[in-house]
């Protein structure tokens, strides 16, 4: 009788064949995998029943509290359950999000909690200092330096830049930071206005003798409302990014000044079709193939949910709205088929290539920032790492690519 | 990209021929899957017992065995062997990666194997072994001698205290929270209406290790007496200087929101008083050195002092000063039994036994119910007293009367804590309008399936019959708690 678990027909889930047989006891990983991925190949061919069973059982493993695979598997399923609702019809299925009262993890935070959220583990603020890192190399000489900081996390890389600053030899350059009121809705949210982080910066600038100035660019769709659709949010953004971004005026650039754009976390919300412009995550989520895409979920999101696990307790507040996060990109990833509703992250590699087509030549990382990366990871977890991989520097946990970062400038 | 469903295998082989790295610079990396190093990496599985030897690698020749190959391969050079032995076999070109043994760890599996043999290790010994190495000053515990030795080296070593009270360990993390924190904004208002300001080194204390508190009860007279001398000098209208070496460990263990708390409950605390002290902990008054017995001694008067926090935030009456928020947190909560995971008792079979007679359902909201899940509601759990509650709501579904015709009467015999009875949905219908019963169900004859033979009933049998389901009921084990491979079963001594 054999213990392994097997599929016929090679790597191809929708086989019409397939055998499977788990042998008794456990529940683990791999088996959790495979039954979410019977459970995607049941939705992709509308087979309710299979898709109900699958759940079922998925539904006495996955528990938001557990462990790793158990909590991970809980968006998963969530994540199909929504699915699969809006497959058997809408006749009175989810209240809609506007309805429900929000969850803990849910509500908009403070800014002291957005900062304790980003330095949970190095997640973020890997990019933060690579990026601040190559930034610092590139303007040397500059005595201004404008950045359009297109980002999730609202600001928080900027802080550690200016004290950078202020401390280069020869005195620091004056800063400008430039906003869009535009912003991809997902989480983290703030409870605070991008005027009011501008203030705040400009204030602790001030306090480390770096004179700063921070805009917003008004865009000019107003926010699209919560309830409206994915594929229309994606719309919207996208057209007030273009526009934000071509044009010259409304993004306030000055001659003599150094400009920098920082992309972390936006590329996945922009369509695939429209990529041409790097913290990102480091997994091509954009198959059409739902079981692939589930597969690349689970393989990849564990990542961070394992590293969370090392990093904060069971009921660390922080960490619940790190894997919600997780859950909703998890949703969005296995809501839709078609890519353009939905966010889609591509591999670092990929990124590298699209950048590489549009004009644009990699900038190395040099030792110095490396160096940076590296004593910040000694100060989180054993298990962070670093490496090289083609211009680009990425973020490992206990081997397994994680986060990647990038600098290209113009050829 | 297809992702294959089989992860590279089982042990000690591989999925594919062993490739020679191309001459020259490769074409095209083969890019690997996202969370899967090298897709032809050799899968070692070692047993505990070979994981943890000291001597693994072992001299062919005499016997002699090392704790690393590059001694080993130092040895062998000693023997003069002749030019064939000399080589070692055109394995190693291969990558290896390792699993780890414990078979409930997520390292477990193949696709989330470890690249060194080292790092499996270290990592066994420190999720599943025991915790022979402690810290001396905060009592932290380390399974891995080089985890206790590279902690006892930085522990508190430097600290840098926000005006608000909070204290951190990183520095990156202490600057972002300044630059945002309300007691930036405070006293630069302070600063504008009084005078210019002076340099921004008050916060950025890395002070002098403090020293190691004793258990909980002294630390208050202890906290009170050294607290007299910074609040003395501490009076100047505009304080900027850093105060002496605070001794205040001020987190507890419920670190992370207290830290909020702090933050959040500094707006209403500051602009009252001047000093660095007074803004932390005096709601309305100056604080001054006599307030610090009370303060100190408020432990159980949490409300005169400090409004809006813990008591435990100031006053820490853990012993424990490390001001590590997140991990040692996590560290101490690691030590707790781990609160009870749901489907202890169900096999991996039982559950498909059982998910194998639920009927389809038609409509989305009888779909939900049928599975007991409730999409509406705030969390799989998340809001739950625990993972009890969430495991009955689950299950709450009634047996109908129309019997499961011929399956194994075990199903209801068998012990099933978790789920109150079986199925509530009734039986699929095919299109004629009749119930089909179960044995067509689990053939997947049934016109309800869309015409695909696989079906999850009919992935645990064939020919109709429960053939398969004989050898893996007999051969279950006994049930295990999901996930509690984290406590050690035996008693591993883990150096390095």
């Amino acid at each position: 009788m054999e213990q392994e678990l097997r599929t016929g027909g090679g790597g191809n889930l929708r086989a019409a064949h397939s055998s499977v047989c788990f042998s008794g006891g456990l529940i683990d990983g791999p088996r959790i995998q495979q039954l979410l991925l019977h459970c995607a190949t049941a939705l992709e061919s509308n087979d309710v029943t299979l898709a109900q069973q699958a759940m079922w059982v998925l539904n006495n493993i996955a528990s938001s509290q557990g462990d790793p695979s158990q909590r991970l598997t809980s968006w998963l399923l969530r994540a199909l359950v929504a699915r699969a609702c809006r497959l058997c019809g809408p006749a009175g299925a989810t209240q809609s999000a506007a309805a429900r009262a929000p969850a803990p993890w849910e509500r908009a935070m403070s800014v002291t909690e957005l900062a304790e959220y980003v330095d949970l583990t190095p997640w973020h603020r890997f990019g933060f200092t690579a990026s601040n890192g190559a930034i610092l190399r590139a303007v040397v000489g500059s005595a201004a330096v404008h950045v359009v900081d297109l980002s999730v996390t609202r600001c928080m890389q900027w802080p550690t830049l200016i004290d950078m600053l202020s401390k280069r030899p020869g005195g620091p350059p004056a800063l400008r930071i430039t906003v869009p009121s535009a912003r991809p809705a997902v989480s983290p949210q703030l409870d605070v206005s991008d005027e009011e982080i501008g203030l705040r910066l400009a204030n602790f600038a001030k306090s480390k003798g770096v004179q700063l100035e921070f805009s917003v660019i008004k865009c000019g769709c107003p926010s699209p409302s919560p309830t409206s659709s994915p594929p229309k949010k994606q719309a919207a953004l996208c057209q007030d990014l273009a526009s934000v971004l071509s044009d010259r005026q409304s993004l306030g650039l000055r001659d003599g000044e150094a400009l920098v754009v920082n992309c972390q976390s936006w590329i996945r919300h922009v369509a695939p079709g429209s990529r041409d412009a790097f913290l990102d995550a480091d997994a091509d989520l954009d198959s059409p193939s739902l079981a692939t895409r589930i597969a690349g979920c689970f393989d990849f999101h564990w990542i961070l949910f394992d590293a969370l696990d090392t990093s904060a307790p069971r009921d660390s507040p922080r960490r619940v709205e790190h894997e919600a996060a997780v859950g909703r990109k998890i949703e969005s990833v296995v809501g839709a088929d078609d890519a353009d509703g939905a966010e889609r992250s591509e591999s670092g590699a990929r990124l590298a290539e699209r950048m590489r087509r549009n004009g644009f030549a990699a900038v190395v990382f040099d030792e110095e920032a490396v160096g940076e990366v590296r004593r910040l990871l000694s100060e989180h977890a054993t298990g962070w790492g670093v490496k090289r991989e083609e211009d680009m520097l990425v973020l490992t946990w206990k081997g397994h690519g994680a986060v990647y970062t990038g600098a290209w400038t113009p050829n | 990209m297809e992702v294959e469903a089989t992860p590279t295998t089982a042990v000690s082989s591989s999925g594919g021929a062993a490739q020679l790295p191309p001459p020259g610079p490769p074409a095209k990396k083969k890019r690997a899957l996202p969370g899967m190093p090298d897709p032809d990496a050799e899968v070692i599985a070692l047993s505990p017992k070979t994981l943890l030897a000291t001597n693994r690698f072992v001299c062919e020749i005499c016997n002699k065995g090392f704790q690393r190959d590059q001694n080993l391969q130092l040895h062998r050079r000693g023997h003069n062997l002749p030019w064939k032995l000399r080589q070692r076999s055109g394995k190693e070109a291969r990558k290896r990666v390792y699993v780890c043994p414990e078979s409930s760890c997520v390292h477990h599996d193949p696709s989330r194997a470890l690249g060194d043999l080292t790092g499996i290790k270290k990592h066994f010994c420190r999720k599943h072994g025991e915790k022979k190495w402690k810290c001396d000053k905060c009592s932290k515990k380390y399974a891995v001698q080089s985890d206790w030795k590279a902690h006892v080296k930085t522990c508190g070593s430097r600290e840098y205290r926000c005006d608000c009270g909070t204290l951190f360990s990183r520095r990156d993390s202490f600057i972002t929270h300044r630059a945002f924190c309300d007691a930036l904004a405070e006293e630069s208002a302070k600063a504008r209406a009084e005078a210019p300001p002076a340099e921004d080194g008050s916060s950025a204390a890395a002070v002098v290790p403090p020293p190691a508190p004793p258990p909980p009860p002294p630390p208050a007279p202890h906290h009170a007496e050294q607290r007299n001398e910074p609040e003395t000098n501490a009076t100047e209208p505009v304080q900027f200087a850093p105060p002496p070496p605070p001794q205040v460990p001020a987190l507890s263990q419920t670190s992370v929101s207290a830290a909020k708390v702090s933050a959040s409950s500094s707006s209403s605390v500051a602009g009252t008083s001047q000093s660095l002290l007074g803004g932390m902990f005096a709601p309305s008054s100056m604080a001054s050195a006599r307030q610090f017995p009370d303060l100190v001694g408020g432990v159980g008067r949490p409300e005169r002092a400090l409004p809006a926090k813990p008591p435990s935030l100031c006053l820490a009456t853990d012993a424990s000063s490390s001001i590590f928020s997140a991990p040692v947190s996590a560290e101490r909560q690691q030590f707790a039994p781990p609160p009870p995971s749901p489907s202890p008792h169900m096999s991996a079979t039982a559950l498909l036994q059982k998910a194998a007679q639920m009927g389809a359902t038609s409509s989305s909201s009888s779909f939900l119910r049928g599975l007991g899940l409730d999409v509406s509601s705030s969390s799989p759990g998340a809001s739950s007293s625990g993972q009890q509650q969430h495991h009955q709501e689950a299950m709450q579904v009634s047996l109908p009367d129309t019997s499961l015709p011929q399956w194994p009467p075990r199903l209801e015999t068998e012990p099933a804590p978790m789920l109150s009875a079986g199925l509530g949905l009734g039986l699929p219908y095919d299109s004629t309008g009749a119930q089909v019963c179960l044995p067509e169900l689990m053939m997947g004859q049934s016109s309800l399936f869309s015409g695909k033979p696989a079906t999850l009933p009919e992935l645990m049998m064939r020919d109709g019959r429960a053939v398969v389901l004989q050898p893996i009921v007999q051969r279950l084990a006994p049930p295990k708690t999901f996930g509690a491979g984290r406590g050690a079963q035996t008693t591993l001594r883990c150096q390095s």
